[in-house]
């Protein structure tokens, strides 16, 4: 294991670390951008180029902005303040992904691979005819997936849902009831 | 055809139950009279094709049967006639009401059941609009139920009836028993020959008479129907005087193939009678209620009708329910304008002085106190004569049935006077100012105002035409009354004729005395108490019976104490999961990623 | 082995993070980092594999970005019907 390599995995962990600690929403996400970015960094060493590049523009750019977008739309950024009902949870919540970290381990304990796969740099030409050989259909359906998605985002975040503009009325006595 | 004269009131039921309250006034009111009024035309229109019968099958042995014949065709008639009277005198009385269409939901129901408790030609059917009444007497009862005390009378009337509807149901039973079929028609059939089984038959006769005594509350289960008056007056007029409460009258009547051959069930019927008739009437002296004055008389005119149907004169008991629904409906209509010129004042102390002040109810009252007094020519007159010759006539009768009877027309006189100079002669008592009711109001009591003067002519004695006894006598059980020669008859006639009008004269001039001596005073109080009946029950029944529900109770516990402690530990199991669901999404997180690692243990094990 | 092993305690940390976050965007954060952890091991794998495991990992990241899509609508809305983003306030559905 080289140094660098060693040095990526451990900013990821301290990155990882930081995600789910940070107190200020803002600083978290900023924290899984960097988190994003040196797994992009890994994932060119691992001979997975594009996937390193849509890392970044996907990941980084998009996803994790998005993200930013909505937690200062809704001032979210002071995110854990507040009573919390749970107080003990904690550590539980530490033994737990203890746990779960154990039993990836146990999976992969004893495991023996051989890392020398050509996988011609991971580059597009290399997947390119596995994206739109074997995998297509699977390709179609997430790209089917994806427009789903748009569309369920543009329904929920509508002003006004369509039912409740087409019968104001019923809303109002709606209300009323629920006071 | 015949199911749609039920059928017809009941769909304004349902239509004014689901759709009344986006009816405006006064179209529920106006509906519901039409289609009562439709009824009614349809129900005569039947009657003079010579009946009609309807079956229809539904459960076994015991089809759904109606029957029109002669004695129904008779009910029917009073109910949707006189029915439709009040519910359009209801338009008027229970104008701006916020009721108004469930009232006429309720009157309609009322007019259904009514109608298949009196074509019904089986005792099951028959319950089931005995049961019909009951409901919808209770409902209207409690119409303004935001009393309590209007609500607990509801209460008390359907809780009394339940005793009586008891009775009828043993009855049956027994009936069933002893000649498999409920149907009407099949046991008069089967009653031709010489009986089965006497005693029993006799208790079946006592038990159905007891579902009688509850529905027409005669004596012992008389207290319901005073507390009744706290539903509106229409429903008073209707239900507790024209026609639901002459409902055991009909029974006995229909049943009368049954109670002819029981002699001895017929004495109790008459005795039952005579003394329902002398309790009603004594306790009506003391009442302050213009309304409850009115009850009584209902109370002790019922026993008249059970005093005729007694010794065995069937049609004279249907005659007295025919000329009592007119001059009864009337006087509570006439009460019901009264109260409504007063603004809601019921108390007749504070009456008094308004024969000046109501040009056309005055009349209504007088004619109907008179006619309920027995003023010979009037329609009470000719129906209680009919009862008072028929206690001499008819084999179950006797003497002293008549002197008694006799004895409560004086009275009967007596207080329909005390009503009728309370409320309407001597000086003002009260501070109003006291408004004639509407023409709506007004039209139904000249109607009925009518009948209660000419209602008597239908059945006149011996020589003079009679067209009521040979219209019935067909469906009623044949008794052989041994005929009074013309002189004692009439003679009989002028007695009672003349005791009427010394009843009407004591009356008249006794209650505008100031000051009463002191035997009435006291006579007075107990009278008010109506001689204390409500707090005899009280001691002697409701509260035993509390006490001994609450030991029960208390045993009860006791012996449920074991499985309730297995039910508390099976709850507070329960409760104890029910806390993991906390409703925080934490908790739950964190039990899922629980159950994922055990699940990934137990594989790697 | 060792990105593996990475991947492996990068995934307990989102586990970590999705059990202790009580806000509803944090959770999701901790839920981008978990499924990132799995991206990681799945392209370690196709060292070994094959080109096959950062295919996969390519539809991973694209259905993330639905997930994301909707997942943010809803926060969005929550957060206009109730002023809070708080995972412990949704509580209408408790036994």
């Amino acid at each position: 294991m080289s140094p660098w390599e060693a040095l990526a995995l451990l900013l990821l962990l301290a990155t990882g670390v930081l995600v789910v600690t940070l107190r200020n929403a803002i600083h978290a996400a900023l924290a899984l951008i960097l988190n994003f970015l040196v797994l992009a960094g890994v994932y060119v060493g691992l001979d997975a180029r594009f996937l390193g590049f849509i890392q970044v523009i996907v990941y980084a750019g998009a996803i994790v902005v998005l993200f930013l977008f909505v937690i200062m739309l809704l001032f979210a950024a002071q995110g854990e303040v507040g009573f919390d009902p749970l107080v003990r949870s904690k550590p539980l919540a530490a033994l737990l992904a203890l746990g779960v970290a154990l039993a990836l381990f146990s999976g992969l304990w004893g495991l023996n691979l051989a890392f020398a796969k050509d996988l011609q740099g991971g580059l597009p030409q290399a997947l390119g005819p596995l994206l739109y050989g074997d995998w297509l259909f699977v390709l179609l359906a997430v790209g089917f997936l994806l427009m789903a998605a748009t569309v369920v985002a543009v329904a929920l975040v509508q002003p006004t849902r369509p039912l409740d503009a087409l019968r104001p009325e019923e809303r109002k006595e709606e209300k009323e009831v629920v006071r | 055809m015949l199911l749609l004269t039920i059928l017809l009131p009941l769909l304004g039921f349902a239509l004014l139950g689901l759709f009344g309250k986006r009816l405006k006034e006064p179209l529920p009111g106006v509906l519901a009279s039409a289609l009562v009024l439709a009824s009614f035309l349809l129900g005569v229109g039947l009657l003079a094709q010579g009946g009609a019968r309807f079956q229809a099958e539904w459960l076994p042995g015991i089809p759904f049967s109606l029957l029109l014949d002669n004695l129904s065709g008779f009910m029917l008639m009073i109910v949707t006639g006189v029915g439709f009277l009040i519910h359009v005198y209801a338009i008027g009385y229970m104008h701006g009401d916020p009721g108004n269409s469930r009232f006429f939901a309720y009157f309609n129901l009322f007019i259904a059941m009514m109608l298949t408790l009196v074509l019904a030609d089986s005792y099951p059917v028959m319950f089931i609009g005995w049961e019909g009444v009951g409901l919808a007497s209770f409902l209207l009862i409690g119409f303004w139920y935001k009393n309590a005390q209007y609500a607990d009378s509801a209460r008390k009337a359907f809780i009394v009836n339940r005793i009586g509807d008891l009775g009828f149901m043993l009855g049956m039973a027994i009936l069933w028993a002893l000649y498999g079929t409920l149907s009407i028609t099949e046991l008069k059939d089967a009653l031709e020959g010489p009986l089965k089984n006497p005693s029993l038959l006799a208790l079946a006769g006592l038990l159905l008479f007891l579902g009688a005594v509850g529905k027409s509350a005669q004596v012992p289960l008389m207290v319901w129907l005073p507390d009744a008056m706290a539903g509106p007056t229409p429903v008073s007029a209707l239900i507790h005087a024209a026609t639901m409460v002459t409902a055991g009258v009909y029974l006995v009547a229909r049943s009368s193939f049954l109670y002819a051959n029981l002699p001895d069930v017929s004495y109790a019927i008459a005795v039952i009678g005579l003394l329902t008739a002398a309790y009603g009437a004594l306790s009506a002296f003391g009442q302050n209620d213009i309304k409850k004055i009115v009850a009584y008389s209902t109370i002790s005119q019922l026993g008249y009708m059970f005093l005729a149907a007694g010794v065995g004169a069937y049609w004279v008991a249907l005659f007295h329910v025919f000329t009592h629904a007119f001059f009864k409906a009337l006087l509570f209509l006439a009460s019901g304008s009264v109260i409504h010129a007063l603004g809601g004042e019921q108390d007749v102390r504070k009456m008094g002085g308004l024969w000046k002040h109501l040009p056309y109810t005055r009349w209504h009252g007088l004619i109907g106190a008179l006619a309920l007094g027995g003023l010979p020519l009037l329609s009470g007159f000719w129906s209680k004569d009919a009862i008072l010759t028929a206690t001499l006539a008819y084999p179950f009768g006797g003497l002293g049935f008549y002197l008694g009877a006799l004895l409560v027309a004086v009275l009967t006189a007596m207080y329909a006077m005390r009503w009728f100079v309370l409320v309407f002669l001597g000086e003002e008592r009260g501070h109003h100012h006291p408004h004639e009711a509407p023409a709506v109001m007004l039209w139904p009591n000249h109607l009925l105002a009518l009948g209660s003067l000419l209602a008597g002519y239908l059945a006149l004695p011996h020589p003079l035409p009679n067209v009521l006894e040979p219209f019935l006598k067909p469906a009623l059980a044949e008794v052989e009354a041994h005929h009074l020669s013309l002189g004692t008859e009439w003679g009989l006639i002028a007695l009672s004729g003349a005791v009427a009008l010394l009843g009407l004269w004591l009356g008249y001039t006794f209650f505008q005395r100031k000051a009463f001596p002191a035997w009435y005073l006291t006579f007075e109080a107990w009278s008010r108490e109506s001689f204390y009946a409500d707090r005899v029950y009280n001691a002697l029944l409701v509260n035993p019976l509390k006490a001994l529900a609450e030991a029960l109770l208390f045993g009860d516990m006791g012996l449920l104490g074991g499985y309730a402690g297995l039910g508390g530990l099976v709850r507070s199991l329960g409760q104890g999961v029910a806390r993991l669901q906390a409703g925080y999404l934490r908790v739950y997180a964190l039990l899922f990623v629980l159950g994922v690692l055990l699940v990934l243990g137990v594989m790697r094990w | 082995m060792s990105y593996l092993f990475t991947s492996a305690l990068l995934f307990a940390l989102g586990v970590y993070g999705v059990l202790t976050r009580r806000t509803a965007i944090l959770v999701f954060l901790s839920i981008e980092l978990m499924l990132n952890a799995a991206n990681l091991s799945l392209v370690g794998f196709a060292r070994a594999h094959g080109l096959e495991g950062q295919v996969a990992a390519l539809m991973v990241i694209a259905i993330a970005a639905a997930e994301v899509a909707v997942g943010l609508g809803l926060i969005v809305a929550i957060f206009r019907h109730r002023e809070s983003t708080a995972v412990d306030d949704l509580s209408e559905l408790r036994g």
